[in-house]
């Protein structure tokens, strides 16, 4: 089996899906057998996935539409 | 005949040694490199490990594709070598004359004409190489083993040919027999009807790797510890190869040998000659790969794509773009390369030991591009959206199989068209033009900004300049990237911009290669199976947004654009101008970081037993 070192090592590309199914099963294999990585991996899936869903950050068009309409009257004095 | 000048090598240079004892004779092809005997050394290593071992395939077999592949570019060089070294191993001339009128025709086995099918396909037209190539070498009983063989053995005859073309040594030995060949040795594809050489399967591809490739450790594997220094990453091209690793450690013997010495061309003049031949060769695997090599070498993302779409419209000086004429022709044309075209870079200054070493690395090039394609290696990155563009232009298969890939394209391209149009609108002064292209693109603008500053209001003043600074600047938009990532790097410099003024000042540079023990988890207990279902949405995302906010920069900019804005590890490197792998550890770095923020909160309260 391989060692944490080498499960850090390919546990981004694993959070990413882009491990190719042999190097997969070796990482599935880890985590099945060791709860450190386990615990690692499933929190880091859960994160990403809060992250992703949480709608951070999403701006209703009232805070960006005012800085926009600012730059384009700007604009048209500076060109009148 | 020789295109350049030799010199003297002792004559216990290990490699000479080697061939003598191995071949009876120091082929003069070797000998025509004696300025830079490193590359003499990179081919002996390959020759040692493909031709010279016995390994998965009988050694017979695989000089019969060599000579095969040779024949089938009439390469006369190669084509004297090869039937002399197949003679040494017992093969009559009788049986030489048979194979190279018609290899199906020479009393071998069905699966050896099976193998010959499959690397002349491989040679002649790599792009329409596709999986059920594999699946009828699997049918005739080769296992994986043999199969990478016969594509690294297929390789080879290519690096041989390219630099035969490109050295144009004197034969080692009298052409005799070959004289009464007739011009075509080989069958052309058209000849053999319902056979796997009928041009592109189209839409028959499925998903590479074609071969298993079983997982190997950096620790442990030392080709890799190699290419973590050389690359910092393993390219999927190597780690699609570790069934076989004698084959794979000989070839990142080969490349530390040509491509990382600095005293003949630069390590970024090589990279150019790759990535053009590359594109010459209508390979996205590599375009994509010697792409990002190249934005790691500080190259900026637009050039490289405008030197695979087109070289002799990049900023690039005259000597250099005439260095990948030159290649391109030897790599890629090969038909068309003459001797004037040596004297053409000679007239340019360039030395016999730069020449040739131009003609090594594209040989290199050549090689990899066939074993990129003979095993479908996966990308691990997007081409640039410029050379798929062109591709279609360039390339004589009107679908070749390689880019189907590349998911999402399609949408790309008609998100570009629409910008493309509004853009146009606006180099000609049309300001509402302007409003609906900022409209669409503010959210990406202001979370990168917001990424950057860590606060919203310096990020609402600098999305300000940096969209008076986009109009000011937007007759300089030449269209050879998306004009999104156009804007995101006119934002990105005014944040910098602020961020330099401030006292403290939060870098967004690091050494990548640094080590990854301080970023291990110290938070080791578990989390439940919904976490966040204990919170209210406001409060996940205030949670979310502070532990953002609470990111050094560097990282939270790398978050905020795969996590929020949820651009692709590609996209969001071409945004940042940093290399895949940059992003890779900086994303690692940022997710792991926020999970210990969130741990608190999310992990299980009850403990683990045992603990």
């Amino acid at each position: 089996m391989i060692t944490c070192d080498e499960f850090f090592t390919e546990l981004g590309d694993y959070l990413e899906g882009r491990l190719s199914p042999e190097v997969r099963e070796e990482l599935e294999l880890h985590v099945s057998q060791c709860h450190a990585c386990y615990v690692l991996y499933d929190s880091a899936c859960k994160t990403i996935r809060i992250v992703t869903d949480s709608g951070s950050f999403d701006l209703p068009p009232s805070v960006l539409d005012p800085i926009i309409d600012r730059v384009i009257a700007k604009l048209r004095t500076e060109r009148a | 005949m020789n295109f350049l000048s030799e010199v003297q090598l002792e004559s216990k240079f290990g490699p000479f040694v080697a061939f003598e004892k191995n071949l009876g004779f120091i082929p003069n092809l070797l000998r025509a490199q004696t300025h830079l005997p490193r590359l003499i050394e990179a081919q002996a290593s390959l020759e040692s490990a493909v031709r010279l071992t016995e390994g998965a395939i009988p050694r017979v077999q695989k000089e019969r594709i060599l000579l095969g592949v040779a024949a089938d570019r009439h390469d006369t060089y190669c084509m004297i070598v090869d039937s002399k070294v197949l003679s040494s191993l017992g093969i009559s001339e009788g049986q030489i004359d048979d194979f190279l009128n018609d290899y199906r025709d020479a009393d071998l086995s069905a699966s050896e004409v099976a193998m010959l099918d499959f690397c002349l396909k491989l040679s002649r037209c790599a792009p329409s190489v596709v999986s059920e190539d594999i699946g009828r070498l699997r049918t005739y009983g080769f296992e994986d083993k043999s199969i990478i063989e016969a594509v690294v053995t297929t390789a080879l005859a290519i690096y041989r040919c390219t630099l035969s073309v490109g050295l144009a040594p004197e034969p080692d030995f009298e052409p005799r027999k070959l004289a009464k060949l007739p011009r075509t040795a080989i069958p052309s594809s058209g000849a053999r009807s319902g056979g796997p050489l009928n041009g592109v399967h189209r839409g028959a591809k499925t998903k590479g790797p074609y071969v298993q490739a079983p997982y190997r450790s950096s620790e442990t594997f030392a080709p890799y510890a190699t290419l973590y220094k050389t690359h910092g990453f393993i390219p999927n091209f190597f780690s699609a190869q570790t069934l076989r690793p004698d084959l794979l450690a000989a070839e990142v013997e080969a490349v530390v040998a040509i491509l990382l010495p600095e005293d003949v061309l630069s390590r970024l003049q090589k990279e150019c000659i790759l990535l053009a031949v590359s594109a010459a060769n209508l390979n996205s695997y590599c375009v994509a790969v010697h792409c990002n090599l190249l934005r790691g070498l500080g190259m900026p993302s637009e050039e490289g794509d405008q030197i695979a779409v087109d070289h002799q419209q990049s900023e690039l000086s005259e000597s250099d773009r005439a260095l990948l004429d030159f290649a391109v022709k030897l790599g890629a044309h090969f038909s068309e390369f003459s001797r004037d075209d040596v004297v053409k870079l000679r007239t340019l200054g360039f030395t016999e030991e730069q020449i040739l070493e131009c003609e090594a690395v594209t040989a290199l090039n050549d090689f990899s591009n066939i074993v990129q394609m003979g095993l479908g290696v996966e990308p691990e990155f997007e081409p640039p959206f410029a050379y798929q563009q062109n591709k279609v232009h360039l390339s004589p298969l009107s679908d070749p199989p390689t880019t189907e890939g590349f998911v999402g394209s399609h949408s790309t391209t008609a998100i570009e068209d629409l910008d493309a149009s509004l853009v146009v609108k606006t180099q000609a002064g049309d300001l509402e033009a302007f409003e609906e292209l900022v409209r669409r693109h503010s959210r990406l603008v202001y979370r990168t900004l917001l990424a950057i500053l860590g606060n919203s209001e310096d990020a609402q003043d600098a999305m300000q300049d940096a969209l008076s600074r986009a109009f000011q600047h937007i007759a300089g938009f030449q269209g050879r990237s998306k004009f999104s990532t156009w804007l995101v790097s006119i934002a990105r410099n005014a944040a910098i911009e602020r961020l330099r003024n401030r006292k403290n000042e939060e870098s967004l540079d690091e050494c990548v290669l640094e080590g990854d023990r301080e970023f291990r988890p110290r938070q080791v207990r578990a989390w439940g199976d919904n976490p966040e279902q204990a919170y209210s949405k406001l409060e996940i995302r205030q949670l979310i947004e502070r532990g953002i906010m609470a990111l050094p920069a560097k990282y939270r900019i790398v978050v905020m654009l795969r996590d929020i804005e949820q651009l692709s590890t590609d996209d969001v490197a071409r945004q940042l101008e940093l290399s895949v792998p940059a992003v890779k550890v900086r994303l690692l770095r940022g997710r792991l970081m926020l999970r210990e923020l969130l741990s608190p909160h999310f992990a299980a309260s009850t403990k683990e037993p045992g603990r």
